[in-house]
């Protein structure tokens, strides 16, 4: 689909993908604040399952980064 | 003549408390937990009991995970979805799950590091309010001036969790540990330790 806005123009599709991607870019930073924030609560209180919610944290990260490749490339 | 056998830490007054060493670092109610380090503790201070909200209260969210997991299997019956281009199509999806992932995982982390610590000196209430704020309170035991157990609904009647409010004297009023589990018996808990601290202030053995 090719959506067109004459009067400015662009593609409206690609004020979308502007949009997407510095969306996500703000979500990677989000997501850094986020392993942060568990690193250091993980450091506060220490009962023995540290590992796997540091593991989700860096997941989620690199999922955000892992999102943001692929808009990247396919949009 | 045999000598009466000297009870160990999470055994004292087990007879009245009826509560044993819980194990399990994802436990709710956990009673002299082992290998647990917080950091606001001092050195000789040992932690009694380490509080989270009942696991029942997860179910909420749990249901709103699923349901959000779920949820793009029912755009196949929207027919607009097809007027979007493919690409457009599979990163709204990736952003879809990456939001679900990142819901989880702060409704988890949420219950996980929202904990309420009693040790034999005061008692802390963490809250970890969302992914970037954070807040410590702490009393100290001899500071407790009241205990309020409060159970009020069928739910908690029924899975036996509830709030205990605790009046202190210090700067912060009052501490809250909301949900927890076994309300009745962290009551218990707190008279004996403060029963305990009376006697230490007595026999001058204030630390």
């Amino acid at each position: 689909m090719n959506l067109d806005i004459g009067w400015l123009g662009v593609q409206a599709w690609s004020l979308v993908e502007i949009f997407v991607l510095v969306g996500l870019t703000v979500y990677i930073i989000f997501a850094i604040v986020v392993v942060r924030q568990v690193n250091h609560m993980t450091n506060t209180l220490e009962v023995g399952f540290e590992t796997p919610v540091r593991l989700a944290a860096w997941m989620h990260l690199f999922f955000a980064i892992g999102t943001f490749a692929v808009s990247l490339f396919i949009l | 003549m045999e000598k009466p056998e000297r009870k160990k830490e999470g055994e004292r007054g087990g007879d009245v408390l009826d509560v044993k060493r819980s194990k399990g670092a994802l436990t709710a109610f956990s009673y002299y937990p082992k290998k647990v380090h917080f950091v606001a503790t001092d050195r000789q201070e040992k932690i009694v009991l380490i509080l989270r909200r009942h696991p029942i209260t997860n179910l909420t969210w749990g249901i709103t995970a699923l349901v959000m997991v779920l949820a793009p299997l029912a755009l196949s019956y929207f027919t607009f979805v097809d007027t979007i281009p493919m690409n457009y199509q599979v990163v709204a999806l990736l952003v879809w799950y990456m939001i679900t992932l990142a819901f989880i995982i702060e409704e988890f982390l949420s219950w996980f590091f929202n904990v309420n610590i009693i040790t034999d000196e005061r008692v802390f209430d963490v809250d970890f309010v969302n992914l970037v704020y954070r807040e410590i309170t702490d009393a100290n035991i001899d500071l407790i001036q009241d205990v309020t157990v409060r159970v009020g609904s069928v739910v908690r009647t029924m899975f036996n969790y509830g709030d205990v409010l605790i009046q202190t004297a210090s700067e912060v009023p009052q501490i809250e540990f909301l949900a927890v589990p076994k309300p009745d018996k962290v009551a218990l808990i707190l008279r004996e330790l403060r029963v305990e601290e009376e006697k230490e202030k007595l026999e001058g053995r204030v630390r």
